[in-house]
């Protein structure tokens, strides 16, 4: 019973604020361009809009292309399970899950590249083959910096993990871990399509990569996809917040109120987390498509440094 | 104490990673000049550390000494020099930005080897900071062989000395005031003169690409 609560507050409190994350980036890429811009709630009324539209399917397309966004947006809820908004409450986890949460992302993925190649326009076939090579150049970095991260805390579980850095000192002071953060922090920034890879604002044909493979979609079926890639990308600022600036062992009471204290604590971090990838993404500009292997290359060796680090001093 | 200064170290081999990804000149200076903030942080956390503990104010006064000549001075020499000169970005590297980074990655991992099971001079265990501090040495002269214009290899000299500095900060936690004076004045000496001689090159040739220097040979 105490189960079905802790998944349904997981799940509720993921979907709720999975739009706002977008609302706060858009709103701080407004502002530093002297924009008033779109109210932080936008993506919640056009969600609300969308999901009362039907779907245009085009008459060409097979069955992938319907059951796409469903599998996309179930992959994205399956892994906000893995990760815990709050380490206060127990969600669904067991060893390993960390290789499965990387894996169940992919496969989404891999449908959303299907769909974009389905339709049989230009633009989705394009779309698709830059992110499968984003994709597989990030997983490398993505697997070191979470395997490192797991030695540290000697957990392949995204919940033993987050316990394990609670308990131990501040994870930013230790050489190991500052590594791994900066390598996450170009993943995060690179998988969800944020601007030195992607802009997620324009639909220009060169530059799109995400909107690229979404570009066929309308309706209920584009609101599944955006809520599914506003997911993904909550997940990974999750990830981010709860293992290397975990805050909950300060929190001194304990029940329902805690709890209630705790997620404020992670609606905060979130927030703080929103707006440094906006500001990383107003400071930059969008990458030619080749550069991205530099980034990636970056990436993987700051999370093998780290990993290096470990193994060599073991802390 | 020492976890913050392991951080430290940390962040400043991080800095010449990421000078080593950069293409453009003025952002390699930023690069540097960040590098230089954070070794002055380091050296002012060890300066007030031997403060309280001493009562001595050599490491402060280097410190200072840092922050006027690395992150003040030599950067704003060094963007007067590339103002002059007609590229902005560096195009064609012997090799291709990944692999250079890759590359560096394998100088961390032979320095972190080669150099961790050394024992150290006061007879402790070589530590985290020093191996790192080696590591920039080397990626500072690979910096120098990876670039084809005369800026960048001003630019991976300054790093081989911030490496050599910091070596030294971090395996002795302050040397004599007088040498590390004298290291200062040496190298303020070099930039100026590579200052000039790239001003001088670019002046004659049009141009500081150094592969132009073999149409020298008679």
């Amino acid at each position: 019973m105490i189960n079905v609560i802790y998944i349904l507050v997981q799940i509720m409190v993921i979907i709720l604020v999975a739009p706002l994350v977008n609302g706060i980036i858009n709103k701080v890429k407004a502002f530093t361009q002297k924009r008033k811009g779109a109210p932080l709630l936008q993506m919640y009324f056009d969600l609300y809009k969308l999901l009362k539209k039907n779907a245009v399917v085009s008459e060409v397309s097979s069955w992938i292309f319907k059951a796409t966004p469903y599998i996309v947006f179930s992959t994205a809820l399956a892994v906000a399970l893995l990760v815990p908004v709050t380490t206060l409450i127990v969600p669904t986890g067991f060893p390993g899950d960390i290789i499965m949460l990387v894996y169940v992302l992919a496969l989404g993925r891999f449908f959303m590249t299907l769909a974009g190649l389905d339709t049989g326009s230009t633009f989705g076939g394009m779309g698709s083959s830059r992110e499968v090579m984003i994709s597989a150049l990030l997983e490398p970095s993505l697997l070191v910096a979470v395997f490192t991260v797991g030695l540290v805390s000697k957990s392949t579980s995204v919940y033993k993990m987050m316990e394990a850095m609670k308990n131990a000192d501040v994870p930013l002071a230790q050489p190991v871990l500052i590594m791994v953060f900066f390598a996450i922090l170009i993943i995060i920034i690179a998988e969800t399509s944020r601007i030195p890879v992607d802009d997620p604002a324009t639909h220009l044909e060169l530059t799109m990569v995400h909107e690229a493979m979404i570009l066929e979609y309308s309706g209920r079926h584009l609101a599944l996809m955006e809520l599914g890639a506003a997911i993904k990308q909550l997940v990974f600022i999750t990830l981010l917040v709860n293992v290397f600036i975990p805050l909950d062992q300060y929190i001194g009471m304990t029940g329902i109120s805690a709890v209630i204290i705790s997620l404020l604590v992670y609606l905060v971090k979130v927030i703080l987390v929103s707006i440094l990838i906006a500001v990383a993404e107003v400071s930059t500009v969008k990458f030619r498509l080749f550069s991205v292997p530099n980034l990636a290359a970056f990436s993987f060796i700051l999370s093998f440094l780290g990993f290096l680090q470990y193994s060599v001093f073991g802390r | 104490m020492k976890d913050y200064l392991d951080v430290l170290s940390m962040l400043i081999l991080f800095s010449s990673l990421v000078l080593m990804a950069n293409k453009r000149i003025t952002s390699c200076i930023k690069t540097f000049r960040l590098q230089s903030a954070l070794i002055a942080v380091a050296a002012g956390i060890m300066g007030f550390k031997s403060l309280y503990e001493e009562g001595t104010f050599d490491i402060l006064v280097v410190c200072l000494i840092i922050i006027a000549l690395k992150v003040i001075y030599i950067p704003s020499l060094l963007n007067k020099a590339s103002a002059n000169v007609e590229y902005k970005v560096e195009k064609n590297f012997f090799l291709n930005i990944p692999i250079l980074i890759l590359v560096c990655c394998a100088l961390v991992v032979f320095s972190y080897f080669s150099i961790s099971t050394l024992e150290g001079i006061n007879g402790g265990q070589i530590n985290v900071q020093v191996v790192n501090s080696v590591a920039i040495v080397l990626i500072g002269m690979f910096f120098m062989i990876s670039r084809k214009r005369a800026i960048g290899q001003v630019v991976g000299f300054l790093v081989i000395e911030n490496g050599l500095f910091v070596t030294a900060m971090f395996s002795t936690h302050g040397m004599p005031f007088i040498v590390d004076m004298g290291v200062f004045i040496d190298l303020i000496t070099a930039v100026l003169i590579m200052g000039l001689m790239v001003f001088r090159i670019n002046e004659k040739f049009e141009s500081i690409d150094i592969n132009k220097l073999n149409n020298l040979r008679g």
